[in-house]
């Protein structure tokens, strides 16, 4: 059995989380994934002379094994890890003649080249697209632009909860009867990225085998992600109204997030129906207030009450009491899960979801698995991660035909490297 | 622009091919994620058929919002937005004949997608091996909250007990308050993605294996995955046995930190500081005139206990503004600074209605709406070819197209 994408090879240029979360599904369906990374620039978004002491009082010391950026920091970091399983590294510094004419080499003989940079660095780099299809045919170019590749905001820098902000998902972010201002942050631009992406590189390859022909993607990452509230849209031409901040609320189930017995753990409870609720009174036994919420009418006019109530009751319980009641009467209740507790998790460990590998950068550790998996079909979870400039021989001899001696002159000069120097 | 001013683009003047044209798609699901995950494949030229409950059909059917909030399963607007692009069988999935009309859909399709619970499908006589049976080509995509098996398979769940157990939740919110959800559906839509590329995948491979496949997606398992702190953190703990901090705001934060809302005059701004350069030009900008201000600050990013008088100068100085003017004198200094913009201010920006993200659409009972344009730009890509369909609208011309087929199934 091979993978789906085995024989397709990926030029991957795409930096922080939203380019490399794409391109790590690809690697996961047997493409050859090559990261063109930089000696010159801090190419997994870490310096090379990051120590341990600087990190010593950051949260930034926890992303490194045993709190130590080592010696090698960039083939240390969590933060970059993630998403580097099956991936290869090859050292090409880009600005430099001999580093854009590798890539442009390596571009000709590839299937796929995916990037996120900011508008217009490709161009900069002499490997805009129009070129670069002209030089291969075949060549599916997939850019992630974050507000696209034209458009007056086109330019605007932003991280992702600027573009929440942007395109309305911070306008519904808060508690519960707060404003915006109450919300904290997070990334959903770049959760929802990857996938949507992969699947339009899958989509043009397959169309590749009937047309011979590559083509552009342009993927504006802002776009894609105001598909996340579609129906506001909808809603705001019909009625004139906009979403409400609802917090851990819902407008159709009694729902929240409980304090449980435990310091600083907590249960989420979703009660949807009759049915849900007479599950939760046979778990809390005799309660004059449960008698507010038989059904869903009493439920939506007592619910800051009954949540009250709930509450503590939670706290007179453990989570794992709480969760592990209410689950056996088919009530939807789980626990805030913090890392330590995943870890822990014996539904992950018996679907054996961690994955355990080994690099020397970072001796063996545990991994996120695959966010899907399938029979009838192999997906690839090899090396944790490539070491910066760990494949550099094999692109440079192997793929691109380079002879020893150009291979040596290059290193001479520290144009190859298998060190990140910045 | 004014939405009135856009071009509009006739519903239903398909070019063919489009880039998934010719394949086969059906959707036996009735929530966001196998709903979304479907519309992909629609969205680029895939013969998209919804198999529905008769008289009922897909729960979104039945969310909402609703035009003026008359419940109306034919004009939800969750149920509009994710089923553009898609035809309706009413099948009773009990009923003989719509089983036969079922098995001889399945035997041209290229993908079944369902979320039913682990196990369902088997109960009906339609499990996976039944319908490979009839197509051994055929990819089956089974979306459930924590996969076919494990001790959690058949715990209820959520999007907000989802968000707790596989979602980056414990470190959202603020740090001493309960954790707090994203909004919305957020994570329903994050799960679609996957399960459409999944999906995806699966044909990919049977075109070239002749062999289908069987997808196990686990809702919670996605979320794991996500690319939005979770799957960081959790690596991130295995190296270190450190936890990320409950309301911590980022991993990209270097030392040149500082971020945050401010209000303007007429709402809100986000300022994401996280370099020197960065920090520099914000101090240049807001200084102005101010060369005292400019010298005090320049490099400073390291406020101790300047963080205070900082703040407030620059509270001030968002305050006498429109987020409109802040946007955009932030964004010529080249600094990671947004508006916050209401889903209107979205839908009718000149950045917006100049890419064409909206397209027109006609619904009988819906009207005349503009709709979300698909996100990628790409010969033979999205067109609006329909919008969502009526309850059952195409059974009767599904049944036409196979009738005279042999059974083989």
């Amino acid at each position: 059995m091979t993978g789906p994408l085995d024989g397709i090879r990926v030029v991957d240029l795409t930096v922080a989380w939203s380019g490399p979360g794409a391109t790590a599904l690809l690697g996961d369906l047997g493409a050859e994934v090559i990261r063109v990374e930089g000696n010159d620039r801090p190419s997994r978004q870490v310096s090379a002379s990051l120590t341990k002491e600087a990190v010593r009082n950051s949260w930034q010391g926890a992303t490194f094994p045993d709190r130590d950026p080592g010696a090698r920091p960039y083939d240390r970091y969590a933060v970059f890890n993630w998403h580097a399983r099956n991936k290869l590294s090859v050292c090409m510094n880009l600005d430099t003649p001999e580093g854009h004419a590798a890539a442009l080499k390596l571009l000709q003989i590839s299937d796929v080249f995916v990037e996120n940079n900011a508008r217009g660095t490709l161009e900069k780099l002499g490997l805009g697209h129009n070129e670069l299809l002209e030089l291969n045919p075949r060549l599916i170019v997939a850019r992630m632009p974050p507000l696209g590749m034209s458009g007056p905001m086109s330019d605007y820098l932003g991280y992702g909860p600027n573009f929440n902000a942007l395109v309305g998902i911070s306008a519904i972010d808060g508690y519960e009867g707060e404003g915006p201002e109450s919300a904290g942050d997070n990334n959903h631009m770049d959760e929802v990225s990857p996938a949507s992406l992969a699947f339009s590189v899958i989509a043009a390859l397959w169309d590749r085998e009937r047309t011979g022909q590559g083509g552009l993607i342009e993927f504006s990452q802002a776009e894609n992600l105001m598909q996340n509230m579609g129906e506001a849209y909808l809603d705001w031409q019909m009625n004139r109204r906009l979403p409400p901040i609802r917090g851990n609320s819902d407008a159709h189930f009694l729902q929240d997030v409980f304090p449980a017995k435990e310091d600083d753990r907590w249960v989420a409870i979703s009660i949807r129906d009759d049915r849900d609720w007479q599950g939760l009174k046979s778990v809390i036994g005799d309660a004059p207030w449960l008698a507010d919420g038989d059904d869903a009418e009493l439920r939506a006019a007592n619910s800051v009450e009954l949540r009250r109530a709930l509450s503590e009751w939670t706290q007179s319980r453990s989570s794992d009491e709480i969760v592990l009641a209410l689950q056996a009467r088919g009530v939807p209740a789980g626990e805030v899960m913090s890392e330590s507790r995943l870890l822990a998790d014996e539904h992950l460990r018996a679907r054996q979801w961690f994955r355990e590998r080994t690099h020397p950068s970072v001796g063996t550790h545990r991994y996120p698995g695959w966010p899907w998996r399938a029979s009838g079909l192999d997906l690839a979870y090899g090396r944790p991660l490539p070491g910066f400039g760990e494949d550099n021989e094999y692109v440079y001899k192997a793929l691109l035909g380079y002879s020893d001696d150009e291979y040596e002159s290059l290193r001479e000069r520290s144009l190859v490297t298998d060190a990140q120097l910045a | 622009m004014t939405p009135d001013q856009t071009m509009t683009q006739p519903v239903g003047t398909g070019r063919n091919p489009q880039v998934l044209s010719g394949s086969v798609v059906l959707d036996l699901s009735r929530w966001v994620v196998g709903e979304y995950a479907t519309r992909f494949f629609g969205d680029l030229g895939s013969d998209v058929i919804k198999v529905e409950k008769p008289g009922e059909g897909s729960y979104t059917r039945h969310w909402g919002p609703f035009p003026e909030d008359v419940p109306d399963p034919e004009a939800s607007a969750l149920f509009l937005h994710l089923n553009t692009n898609k035809r309706s069988a009413a099948l009773d999935l009990k009923d003989r004949d719509d089983r036969a009309l079922l098995f001889k859909l399945v035997e041209r399709a290229d993908a079944v997608v369902e979320s039913f619970r682990p196990g369902r499908l088997e109960e009906l006589g339609l499990g996976p091996t039944t319908l490979q049976q009839c197509n051994p080509r055929l990819v089956v995509t089974r979306i459930s909250p924590f996969g076919q098996d494990g001790p959690y398979r058949d715990y209820a769940a959520t999007g907000l007990t989802l968000q707790a157990m596989g979602g980056p939740m414990h470190s959202t919110g603020d740090a001493h308050r309960a954790p707090l959800r994203k909004p919305g559906f957020l994570e329903w839509y994050a799960i679609g993605g996957v399960a459409a590329e999944a999906t995806m995948a699966g044909l990919f491979q049977a075109r070239r294996s002749g062999a289908g496949s069987i997808i196990d997606l686990s809702e919670h398992e996605v979320l794991l995955s996500g690319a939005d702190r979770r799957a960081a953190h959790l690596l991130a703990a295995e190296y270190s046995g450190s936890d990320a901090p409950r309301g911590y705001p980022s991993a990209h934060r270097g030392g040149a930190s500082f971020n945050g809302k401010f209000p303007a005059k007429d709402g809100l701004v986000l300022l994401y500081i996280t370099t020197p350069a960065f920090w520099n030009r914000l101090v240049r900008l807001v200084s102005g005139d101010d060369a005292q201000f400019r010298e005090k600050y320049l490099d400073h990013w390291d406020l101790g206990d300047d963080q205070e008088e900082f703040s407030e100068y620059l509270r001030k100085w968002f305050g006498q503004r429109c987020k409109a003017d802040i946007m955009e004198i932030g964004q010529n200094a080249r600094i990671p600074l947004t508006a916050f913009l209401s889903v209107n201010e979205v839908y009718e920006h000149p950045h917006f209605r100049e890419r064409g993200a909206f397209v027109w659409g006609d619904h009988p009972r819906a009207g005349r709406l503009e709709y979300l344009s698909g996100p990628w730009r790409m010969d033979r890509g999205y067109e609006l070819r329909m919008t969502a369909p009526l309850l059952g609208q195409h059974t009767d011309e599904i049944r036409a197209e196979v009738e005279g087929r042999s059974e083989s199934c």
